[in-house]
């Protein structure tokens, strides 16, 4: 345990000057990073808590889109009844992420935010890892790595991100809103997190200071159909082996449109491009879907111990396609 | 990696802010810690609300859930500036004015706290459903719960609680004299665990006491050299003292006489990650904060063995210069001539099986203090910890400081699961040898990394099984061999080597049987003591054979095990014939309608799921098993004392520990119907090495077989010294009325009497029983238990071929229990059972040196309980009390065996490998599909 400061901002002008200063973190909801410091792996020197900035409102966007405020509660985003109306796949996301003690404090721009939870990362008792410890190895491409990234990895880091809600968001298109000490700016949820590369370090491109302070969502198509599915060790409070996230819009049986996001096997919230391309015209029947799914993972690189997320990530794709589409 | 708090601020104005004010429980409170200290540590700390526990420290158990603003968060991840100006509600703010509220009320009728360590949390998540939904359903209830982990009970009784605060009646009803046996008491020791009053290890200690931080070995093997400690103190000035190898006055401890292989604090030398080496006391936080790459330790890594296989050919590097090839130790059971037999089957299967480490995962860490106090002119070293041997611990200890035993008192607190984990030794030696060294109360709780890392877990196994019948069915011989991984130190490694085969040929009449097994040192976490010793490994590998064998005769697998079931008047493969309560049979007997139904309901749904083109399918398996009673022929009694004081009550001295499974209630029960009074009469002085006889360990499902028995003998020893003090007739009826006893026709005044002891007591029964044993030849023939268990347990699942998941619907628990002191109790015991043997078979799976925390360590949540059936078969054990044996470690023998069942009868897959998390089954399920084995 290192020691730091702590501050409460007042309001975001506060808050981004007092996060200005090298070392700082924000403080949100804390489920993550409180237990991060507390296990010496994060050692901000000031804690900036932004509990008390006006960021937790819900509201509808001219136009039909909808802003999540970085401060909202995972628990009342997912409860939200615009959010249930018009993104479910948002809400189911959210709830079958951690337990309801967590969804009860975590925050949307925490989530963002949320650090792997690769065991090498989170042992500081243990030298090998790049992404704490640039330059140091990776102790999970040889070693365990039954729940690593078959997708987005590198020869640094191959550590998955383990949201549940940006996998969602991505299927969503979601957009982050930044403030920082150039003033504000829009990042496509796509753009915001990173993969590892030769920089682990960095999970996101949130620059220095940079204060999450919403989350966009664009118009909801009209009569989409959606779904989350999460593949997981147990029934609850699990991070998923592979998950999916899916948007149809349907043309009777057939697919006239499609999103689909991956999560639990990518570096980062993942979206399956290419399947979305393949699907339109495509009928919901088993052999279609299977076949685009499988250039969801054209590009996965196994490691020893975590194979079966290739297919795994192609089954959770087709099966929460189908059940989308109300045939399964 | 011990932080219990944040200490980068020392106060408030230097964050330029006041105190946080803040409603605890309805009334204003003012926390003067720093910001961002957890508010589990400042409600425990600062407020002295320690009904909060902290269970991992990071979110993961739920044990520390509150309310915030009415919200259930864990307290143990939320910063206390997050709280300022908002209402906190914890455990303490249930009850109103002394009286439990509904939910309590429900949950002490029900019996939803065992050992009590998750209840705090349990009830506040519930609260909070509550409060916005009177009448839940259960899914609601499931999914409130869906964040506290429970390892004890198997989570049904907790749902059922919840709901039954909606309608029922939760008004208890205490047994009326000679009914206490067999009634559904409820716990006596309930009302603490549902307040927030009991206290657990960590929840007490004196003003003053020091803090032990214990540095521990980040190699798995190596050589080490201690540097200037001197020099570390000036640098580190918090540091009141260090406790070094060379400060243990005898270095060595072990569960058994021999050997005693492991050190308190290593020296110079560590046989795996997370072994102790060195201790530093002071001030909690302040010795926290110095940095783990500051402490001054020179490594010199060697080669881990890691795998048996390996230990067992390294020639010439051994772990332990005693143990050639590694081996701890043999154990060997020969009856009949296997050789001869199998060419003579009829029909032979045969197969390798593998299990993994198990954590016990126990909500509650190590914990406790030790001091040294002065007594009649003596220094005596007092130790609060929780344990499930205090007796042992008293023993360890004193050998470890080299005093004579009456110069330690073992004090136990309340413990927060144990399952056979806290039957070792872990923070006792530590505490002890640091508060001896300097004099002071020293203090110690485990964080969840150092608990994993450094305390027993469930021995992985290798087994090789080959099984054989004639044509009719009958089974003619079994050849079983199986390698336990037994890690860095013995612990209790020879108990389940030497447990193992006695229970390999499971329940089952078998005329030639041979069993060998090897306890095999690596350089892995120790495995000791789990729920079983050994015997649930065992047991997947020979259950599924049954299946196979069945299959081969083309008999149904419940016949099968019917026709082979061992009975009264059979002999076991040791040669110990049965003399009675041999209930498999009737167990088996009990399950047959849920079985043809079971069979039948997942035909017709694997039916419509291949026309519907599901890729769900379902099946049903079952598993048996039989567990002996008390230690494996070593001598195991248990002695219990009982008073009747002037106040017209009577005492027991019940040093039969508590771990959850209910002997404070059980031994109650039965001692009040030996003497013939009610229940409610009875209060008791809990173990506690100087005012309680040694009952013996709580371990081996022994404590209501054995120490029942002295608790039963105690009272009618009891009841003839009254009697005859009445000069009545030994069959005359026994009551007490205020401060009189009424014997028969005779009226004795107690007031009047001298007591016979400075405790008050006008009498004492003293009762004593150690179960008859027959030692074990070479090759393991004897009687090495005076009884048996029995179960048979019907799993219903439920596969996804997509993704290699199973979901578990039903389990129908059958058990011969031989007489169910208290159902509710033996019900709890068999749901809890079966929730770790779920664990075991599909999730569980602890990496030495590696797992450290709650959420990659996969312990069975509310939401993958299957329903549970209970049937509670009776076959009364004569030498037992009242009839009854045990049930502890049975409930979970058959439950994963079961379940593997269950999946081969839906899929057609052999598990071979636990847990069969979905990657495994997955991968076997398509192995299977190309017709090819795995």
């Amino acid at each position: 345990m290192h020691a730091f400061t702590y501050t409460r901002a007042a309001d975001v002008g506060g808050a981004l000057q007092a996060g200005a200063a090298q070392g700082s973190a924000y403080l949100g909801g804390g489920t993550n990073l409180l237990d991060l410091i507390k296990g010496d792996v994060a050692q901000p020197l000031r804690l900036v808590d932004i509990n008390r900035l006006p960021l937790a409102q819900i509201r509808e966007l001219p136009g039909g889109g909808l802003s999540i405020g970085a401060l909202a509660r995972n628990s009342d985003t997912a409860n939200h009844a615009l959010v249930r109306q018009r993104y479910p796949v948002l809400s189911e996301a959210l709830l079958s992420g951690a337990s309801p003690q967590l969804r009860n404090m975590a925050t949307i721009g925490g989530n963002l935010m949320q650090r792997t939870r690769c065991p090498y990362f989170t042992d500081v008792g243990f030298a090998m890892c790049n992404k704490r410890n640039p330059g140091s190895g990776c102790g999970a491409l040889q070693g365990r790595n039954r729940m690593h990234a078959v997708l987005g990895g590198s020869e640094q880091c191959v550590a998955v991100n383990p949201s549940d809600m940006n996998v969602a968001l991505a299927a969503l298109d979601a957009t982050v809103l930044l403030r920082g000490p150039q003033g504000e700016r829009r990042v496509a949820l796509a753009e915001f997190h990173r993969v590892p590369g030769n920089s682990p370090e960095l999970d996101t491109n949130l620059l220095p200071g940079e204060l999450i302070t919403a989350v966009e969502l664009p118009p909801a198509w009209p009569n989409a159909r959606s779904r989350y599915i999460k593949v997981r060790d147990r029934a609850s409070y699990a991070f998923a082996l592979a998950s999916a996230a899916v948007l149809l819009d349907l043309d009777g049986q057939t697919i006239r449109a499609a999103r689909v996001a991956l999560g639990g096997v990518a570096t980062k919230p993942w979206r399956a491009t290419a399947t979305e391309r393949a699907l339109p015209g495509r009928r919901l029947d088993e052999g279609s879907l299977r076949a685009a799914a499988a250039l969801a993972v054209r590009e996965a690189h196994p490691l020893r111990e975590n194979a079966f997320k290739v297919e795994l990530a192609q089954r959770a794709i087709v099966r929460a396609l189908r059940e989308a589409g109300g045939v399964a | 990696m011990n932080h219990p708090l944040e200490p980068g601020l020392k106060s408030l104005a230097e964050a330029g802010l006041g105190s946080i004010a803040l409603t605890v429980n309805g009334r204003p409170a003012l926390l003067n810690c720093a910001p961002p200290t957890r508010l589990a540590h400042a409600l425990r700390d600062e407020l002295g609300l320690t009904g909060t526990k902290i269970g991992c420290d990071a979110g993961d158990c739920g044990a520390c859930t509150v309310l915030l603003d009415g919200k259930q968060v864990c307290s143990c991840i939320t910063a206390v500036a997050q709280c300022a100006g908002r209402e906190v509600t914890t455990i303490e703010g249930l009850a109103q004015d002394g009286k439990l509220n509904r939910l309590q009320q429900a949950f002490l009728k029900y019996g939803a706290a065992q050992c009590g360590i998750c209840t705090p949390g349990m009830l506040m998540a519930a609260s909070d459903l509550l409060a916005g939904n009177a009448a839940p359903t259960q899914a609601e209830v499931e999914d409130a719960l869906g964040g506290v982990l429970c390892r004890c009970t198997g989570y049904q009784k907790i749902v059922e609680s919840v709901l039954a605060v909606a309608h029922d009646d939760l008004t208890l009803e205490p047994p009326t004299a000679g009914r206490a046996v067999g009634s559904r008491l409820a716990r006596l020791d309930g009302v603490s665990k549902l307040t927030g009053a009991e206290k657990y290890g960590a929840d007490e200690y004196p003003a003053g006491a020091l803090w032990l931080r214990v540095v521990r070995s980040p190699h798995a093997r190596a050589g080490f050299t201690l540097g200037d400690l001197d020099a570390f103190r000036r640098k580190y000035p918090q540091i009141e003292g260090f406790i070094t190898a060379a400060d243990v006055p005898e270095n060595s401890f072990c569960v058994f006489p021999v050997p005693k292989d492991q050190p308190v604090l290593a020296d110079g030398h560590v046989r795996f990650r997370g072994e102790a080496v060195l201790g530093l006391l002071g001030e909690r936080d302040a010795i926290i904060a110095i940095p783990e790459a500051e402490m001054p330790i020179t490594w010199q890594p060697r080669h881990a063995l890691t795998e048996p296989e390996e230990a067992l050919t390294a020639t010439g590097d051994l772990i332990h210069d005693f143990a050639p090839e590694n081996v701890l130790c043999r154990g060997r059971v020969v009856k009949g001539d296997v050789q001869a037999a199998f060419p003579m089957a009829a029909h032979v299967v045969e197969e390798n099986f593998r299990t993994s480490y198990v954590e016990h995962a126990y909500i509650e860490p190590e914990a406790g203090y030790a001091e040294v106090v002065s007594q009649g002119g003596q220094e005596r070293l007092r130790l609060f910890v929780c344990t499930q041997t205090p007796y042992m611990d008293k023993e360890e200890v004193a050998r470890v400081l080299k005093l004579p035993h009456d110069r330690v008192r073992v004090v136990p607190s309340a413990i927060g699961g144990g399952f056979g984990g806290k039957l070792d030794i872990s923070v006792q030696p530590l505490l002890a040898v640091a508060a001896w060294k300097l004099k002071r109360p020293v203090r110690i709780v485990y964080t969840r990394p150092e608990s994993m890392a450094s305390t027993p877990k469930r021995h992985p196994s290798r087994i090789r099984v080959r099984l054989g019948c004639d044509k009719e069915g009958k089974l003619t011989a079994m050849d079983f061999a199986g390698d336990f991984n037994t890690g860095a130190y013995a612990s209790w490694g020879s108990t389940v080597a030497n447990r193992v085969p006695i229970h390999a040929s499971g329940p089952y009449a078998l005329p030639n049987v041979r069993a060998l097994t090897r306890a095999v040192y690596t350089n892995n976490a120790i495995a000791g003591a789990f729920r079983g010793f050994g015997v649930p490994q065992a047991c997947i590998a020979t259950e599924t054979l049954m299946d196979e064998l069945a299959e081969k005769c083309g008999i149904d697998a419940l016949e099968f095990r019917y026709r082979n079931a061992i009975r009264a008047g059979d002999a076991t493969a040791c040669g110990q014939v049965l003399q009675a309560s041999a209930g498999l049979d009737q167990c088996l007997d009990a399950l047959r309608p849920a079985w043809a139904g079971a069979k039948e309901a997942s035909a017709a749904f694997n039916g419509q799921a291949i026309r519907s083109g599901s890729r769900k399918r379902r099946g049903a398996g079952l598993a048996c098993m039989w567990y002996g009673i008390g230690n494996t022929v070593i001598a195991n009694p248990s002695t219990m004392t009982i008073g009747l004081r002037a106040s017209g009550r009577v005492v027991l001295y019940n040093g039969a520990q508590e771990i959850g499974q209910g002997t404070y209630t059980i031994m109650p029960q039965i001692a009040a119907d030996a003497l013939g009074v009610p229940v409610s009469l009875i209060d008791q002085v809990h173990s506690d090495t100087d005012l309680t006889e040694d009952a013996g360990k709580s371990s081996a499902s022994r404590q209501t077989f054995v120490s029942g028995n002295a608790a039963k003998f105690a009272a009618e020893d009891l009841r003839r010294q009254l009697l005859q003090l009445a000069g009545t007739a030994a069959d005359a009826t026994l009551r007490l009325e205020g401060t009189a006893l009424i014997a028969g026709t005779s009226r004795i005044d107690l007031q009047g009497l001298t007591p016979i002891n400075e405790r008050g007591d006008l009498a004492l029964g003293s009762g004593y029983f150690n179960p008859p044993t027959v030692p074990l030849d070479a090759d393991g023939q004897g009687v090495p238990y005076a009884t048996f268990a029995f179960a048979a347990q019907l799993a219903e699942v439920e596969v996804d071929l997509d993704y290699g998941t199973v979901k578990v619907l039903h389990i129908h628990a059958a058990h011969d229990v031989g007489r169910a002191v208290n159902p509710t109790q033996v019900e709890g015991q068999i749901h809890g059972g079966i929730a770790q043997g779920l664990g075991l078979a599909l999730m569980e799976e602890y990496i030495s040196g590696k797992t450290d925390n709650l959420h990659d360590y996969l312990i069975p949540t509310v939401g993958d309980m299957p329903r549970i059936t209970t049937y509670l078969i009776e076959d009364a054990e004569p030498l037992g009390p009242y009839g009854a044996k045990g049930v502890g470690e049975p409930a979970l023998v058959p439950t994963a065996p079961a379940i593997y069942s269950a999946i081969r009868a839906a899929t057609g897959v052999r598990v071979r490998l636990a847990p069969a998390t979905p990657d495994r089954l997955k991968a076997a399920l398509k192995a299977h599909e190309a017709g090819q084995r795995l």
